[in-house]
């Protein structure tokens, strides 16, 4: 596509060149067009693109402009300062999620030069082949300031993807439901059972009582892991054998499985999913989520009255939650992979005031999110970024002791994604889904080829 | 059925015409029901777009003002129009002259060509998504309006169903235009094409409406923001933690719009033309 | 506008614009009708071949190739055949999407048919009553989505508060695996019953009038003409109807699944198409994927024969 962006503008193709195609068609695409998905065709000109979906666009929440804006001036900023220009392309989240888009594109070599990664995605892209290294072009202090960030986008001690912002998942409450039910801020759950019983208390029809997240898909994995992670269950061991089948696995399986029994845990979510206005119809008691709704209550229901506590623990278990974020990632088999590797680093990989104030930006202003790099948080809390009673508590209690999201491959992620949702959902036993998940990740380890899985 | 009801007396007529009517208003208020729901929830708020009355209790229309305003949505009307105006015209004319030749002329293999064709009605379209990409890209057709119109035009649905109605035509007609000396275009042009004007119209409102809600072609084959056709800006108001979905239900209002004024103004011409055709 | 329509159309069109006129010299009849059949064909047998032969074609290779997603293939040969026989996950979508076409098909058929015999009737309004019955499909399938994830919502979507307001209790119509696939079919019916609705009127309204006015001079009752005329004479649109929804029933919802359920709950709702497309554009698995394509495209060979013959092939072979 990046070769034919000058043609957008005319309306339609010249008959010569539509009947030309057509005659050259059959034997250009018999020939080649099988093989010649890497990025043979694509054209040594024109700004590199990256592809996002923050950017530019234009919103009514002002939060999502003030997104917007970042990424804007960010490449505006590098496209004044360097030769090889960037430009910004904008996807629809759920395009760039679930589309067909981003796919299409790496599968048939028209990939985009920079882009943003979640770490689900990230041993897929690696074992690619479409991540370019970019440890040369980073300081070795910046990446001693990532410090643990960067943990799950390392492969042998080379750093893989930037990440822009840590998101850990925590507990949001309605205080006007807590308080009705006369509760009050000592009846905050520190076991599962305590917060079952909230739960029950404070559900009624049209006000689900706990949310866990119940479509299937790497969001889901995601919010569950903690649940598994704090009875001491893991899906690999440290030295990479499959451990999923155990104690902890099951009695974080039968929790989510109890609580969708009981009814205190809605089997499709609120308001579909847009948690503001359920919490703000009233249609919801506690739901877990993560730290970008902070910014977003703040734009859209400033005077809403909400709680935070970190998530409770099973008896004998130990606090951790799950972090995720996305990073910026370089495309190896772009057009030019070494200046989009640079502009990663130089975005938010250096140790320069700009590189660290950036982050600092991004996640106290912009977005509300725990910074990746030790001195983007000192920064941002010097500033007051984490002074509010949500980002105080996100920053002090629900991030220290977090873990962060693991980076598993489809076949893993969905052998736990089945035994999620059949257990939850469907109501299958938790032994059985657990003993068909951890053998078909067995199964998938035994034979697998590629960076580390851990 | 009517003439079978008509048959019987007065009474039971008249008895039989309420019946029918309820039952199709019944019918039409099932139908109906939930569009119109998705039309109020198109003048709700954000925070009681999911409440589920049918009435909203907070009336807006800032959701339109948004739409038009905040977004190149008329852009991304006129976008589908052109291209599904472009692909229905193109589409109609070849595949009635395709449908013509398989239906009335004769010709060796007309049968094993009308099966391929036929058999390409199989083919699932994600599994081919990828190859198909190739292929546009191979011709130089990736983001640009030719990329977005060629590939639609060609499918054998349209065929197969001008095939059906031709085959029904009665030889007569075209027997005496040859023997007057008419070549093959002629008979099509003059005689055959007129006389489709039904099927044709039914087929136009189909492709039309198929094409004004393509999605996933239009999100490969595009990137350029001015190409942006209208069910790939109605998803763009997904952003990425919250959905406005309020944003969402009014630019899709604002789609269905056209489409039911055209069905509207052609369902009449399809169904009347095809009475009073007249051919059998 | 129209101008750049019909520049756009003319450079097909116009090679069979010469189509042979009078030399009456030369060329036999034969031939000439030969040379025309291939003008008449070729703007839709180039494009066919182009869009949808070379890539099923490509597909079909691709399902021999261990393919990355970014741009490596590898030969395997059969290994994707033979991972697809051994993975229950195809499987179960593959029983996922035979009890929604056994499900689907006939439901709508009788639907839209019923519809098709309703609206033929000269009713006062009958104009806005077709409009109605279409007005689903005009709506596009993401948006369907979107309006029945309000509509089913177990708390507050307006299904749930009518069975209230009668004394029922509300489902989790879109938690439950087996309710979900039921609210998908539900769903898909509800679109696509206009549509087919006047399929059947168009094929209703050429059954000449003249059978229907013997069998009242005879005295048949309603169900006797329907099973004497309407029945056997339909049979061209019937067949027609039952492939293009078997075979849209197979391959299509897809945009629907997304937003109603994404698969869900626990693979209730995972289609065949829906278990490829995740395989392929979620995974990057387009080698597997394309070999699972290829296997769907040949079950709705067998399928299209099976309804060829069970309708004795409509109006389909009687082509002379």
């Amino acid at each position: 596509m990046l070769q034919h962006g000058n043609d957008a503008g005319h309306p339609a193709p010249t008959r010569r060149r539509f009947l030309t195609a057509l005659a050259g068609a059959g034997v250009a695409t018999a020939a080649s067009g099988l093989l010649s998905g890497c990025g043979t065709a694509q054209a040594k000109d024109g700004p590199l693109q990256f592809w996002n979906f923050y950017g530019p666009q234009r919103s009514p929440d002002p939060a999502v402009n003030a997104q917007s804006k970042w990424f804007v001036d960010m490449v505006d900023k590098w496209n004044s300062t360097h030769k090889t220009k960037i430009e910004l392309v904008y996807l629809p989240q759920p395009t760039y999620l679930n589309g067909f888009k981003l796919p299409s594109a790496f599968a048939t070599g028209q990939g985009p030069d920079i882009f943003l990664l979640s770490p689900g995605d990230f041993l897929r892209y690696y074992n690619g082949g479409v991540l370019a290294d970019l440890t040369p072009h980073m300081d070795k202090e910046a990446v001693a300031d990532f410090g643990t960030a960067l943990d799950s986008r390392t492969v042998d001690g080379k750093v893989y993807a930037l990440p822009m912002e840590v998101e850990p998942l925590s507990m949001f409450y309605a205080v006007d439901a807590w308080e009705k039910a006369g509760l009050s801020e000592a009846d905050i759950p520190t076991t599962w059972d305590q917060m079952l019983d909230i739960g029950d208390k404070l559900r009624t029809k049209t006000r689900a009582g706990l949310v866990f997240e119940t479509n299937p898909g790497y969001y889901q994995n995601f919010t569950w892991y903690p649940w598994m992670w704090q009875g001491g269950g893991d899906v690999l061991d440290k030295q990479g054998n499959v451990a999923f089948d155990s104690p902890a696995t099951r009695q974080a399986l039968q929790f989510w499985q109890d609580s969708v029994r009981h009814g205190i845990t809605p089997r499709t979510l609120p308001a579909a999913g847009d948690v503001i206005s359920a919490f703000k119809a009233g249609n919801v008691a506690m739901w877990q989520q993560g730290i970008w709704q902070v910014s977003s209550f703040k734009a859209y229901a400033p005077d809403y009255r909400y709680g935070v506590f970190k998530l409770p623990a099973p008896e004998g278990g130990e606090y951790t939650t799950a972090l995720g974020g996305w990073s910026f990632c370089a495309n190896a088999q772009g057009r030019n992979p070494d200046a989009a590797a640079e502009f990663c680093a130089w975005a938010l990989g250096s140790m320069s005031d700009d590189s660290i104030d950036r982050m600092v930006d991004w996640c106290t202003r912009a977005k509300s999110d725990v910074a990746p790099r030790a001195t983007a948080l000192e920064r941002g809390a010097a500033k007051g970024g984490y002074d509010s009673e949500a980002m105080k508590k996100f920053k002090d209690e629900v991030f220290p002791g977090g873990r962060a999201e693991p980076r598993y491959p489809p076949v893993v992620y969905k052998a736990i994604s089945d035994a999620i949702q059949g257990t939850m959902l469907a109501g299958r036993g938790v032994a059985s889904e657990t003993e068909r998940a951890a053998e078909s990740i067995a199964a998938y380890a035994k034979s697998y080829q590629g960076a580390s899985l851990i | 059925m009517a003439s079978e009801v008509n048959a019987v007396g007065g009474r039971r007529l008249f008895s039989g015409r309420v019946g029918l009517t309820a039952l199709a208003a019944f019918a039409a208020v099932i139908s109906i029901l939930p569009v119109l729901w998705m039309v109020s929830a198109a003048f709700k708020t954000r925070s009681t777009v999911t409440d589920g009355n049918l009435i909203p209790t907070e009336f807006t229309i800032q959701n339109f003002v948004y739409v038009f305003t905040e977004v190149p949505f008329v852009r991304y009307l006129w976008n589908s129009f052109f291209i599904s105006a472009v692909i229905t015209i193109a589409a109609l004319l070849f595949h009635s002259m395709a449908a013509y030749a398989l239906a009335r002329l004769r010709f060796p293999g007309r049968e094993k060509i009308f099966m391929a064709i036929f058999s390409t009605l199989l083919v699932t379209a994600p599994v081919v998504l990828i190859p198909l990409f190739i292929v546009a890209r191979e011709l130089g057709l990736l983001d640009s309006y030719a990329g977005l119109i060629i590939p639609a035009i060609f499918n054998a649905f349209g065929i197969f169903l001008l095939r059906q109605f031709y085959l029904g035509l009665p030889k007569e007609l075209e027997e005496a235009a040859v023997l007057d000396g008419c070549g093959h275009w002629r008979v099509y042009w003059n005689i055959v094409l007129p006389m489709s004007r039904p099927i044709l119209s039914a087929l136009a409102v189909f492709f039309f409406l198929a094409n004004w809600n393509a999605f996933v072609w239009p999100q490969v084959a595009t990137s350029d923001q001015s190409l942006t056709v209208v069910q790939l800006g109605i998803a763009s108001f997904q952003t990425q933690y919250l959905s406005n979905w309020n944003y969402i239900l009014a630019a899709a209002t604002v789609a269905a719009l056209p489409m039911l004024a055209l069905f509207f103004t052609f369902q009449r011409q399809i169904v009347d033309s095809i009475k009073t055709s007249g051919m059998k | 506008m129209s101008s750049v329509a019909a520049q756009d159309h003319r450079p097909a069109a116009a090679p069979a614009a010469p189509a042979p006129p009078p030399p009456r010299r030369g060329l036999g009849r034969k031939q000439r009708e030969w040379i025309a059949a291939g003008l008449f064909l070729a703007p839709d047998a180039i494009g066919l071949t182009l869009f949808v032969a070379i890539p099923m074609v490509l597909s079909i290779l691709l399902s021999f190739f261990q393919v990355s997603g970014f741009g490596s293939y590898e030969w395997i040969g059969l290994g994707n055949y033979e991972r697809m026989m051994n993975d229950p996950l195809f499987w179960d979508s593959m029983k996922v999407t035979g009890l929604y076409v056994v499900i689907l098909v006939p439901v709508l058929f009788c639907v839209s048919l019923g519809l098709g015999l309703l609206v033929k009737q000269k009713l006062p309004g009958m104009g806005a009553y077709r409009t109605a019955l279409f007005l689903p499909y005009v709506v596009s399938l993401v948006v369907v989505g979107v309006l029945w994830k309000f509509l089913l919502d177990e708390q507050v979507g307006a299904v749930n508060r009518a069975m209230r307001a009668i004394g029922l209790e509300g489902e989790s119509w879109l938690g439950d695996p087996t309710l979900a696939l039921g609210c998908v079919i539900a769903v898909m019916v509800w679109v696509m019953m206009g549509y087919y609705m006047i399929i059947f009127l168009a094929g209703l309204q050429e059954i000449p009038k003249e059978y229907y006015e013997a069998a009242k001079i005879d005295g048949a009752g309603p169900w006797t003409t329907f099973r004497t005329i309407t029945w056997p004479l339909l049979r061209p649109t019937s067949f027609f109807v039952l492939l293009m929804s078997t075979v849209a029933a197979i391959t299509g919802g897809l945009d629907l699944i997304f937003v109603l359920t994404n698969g869900g709950p626990a693979n209730g709702t995972s289609l065949a198409i829906f278990y490829i497309y995740q395989q392929a554009f979620g995974f990057g698995e387009y080698g597997y994927a394309s070999a699972m394509g290829s296997f769907l495209v040949l079950i709705m060979v067998l399928c299209s024969a099976v309804i060829f013959k069970l309708t004795r092939g409509g109006r389909f072979d009687d082509g002379e």
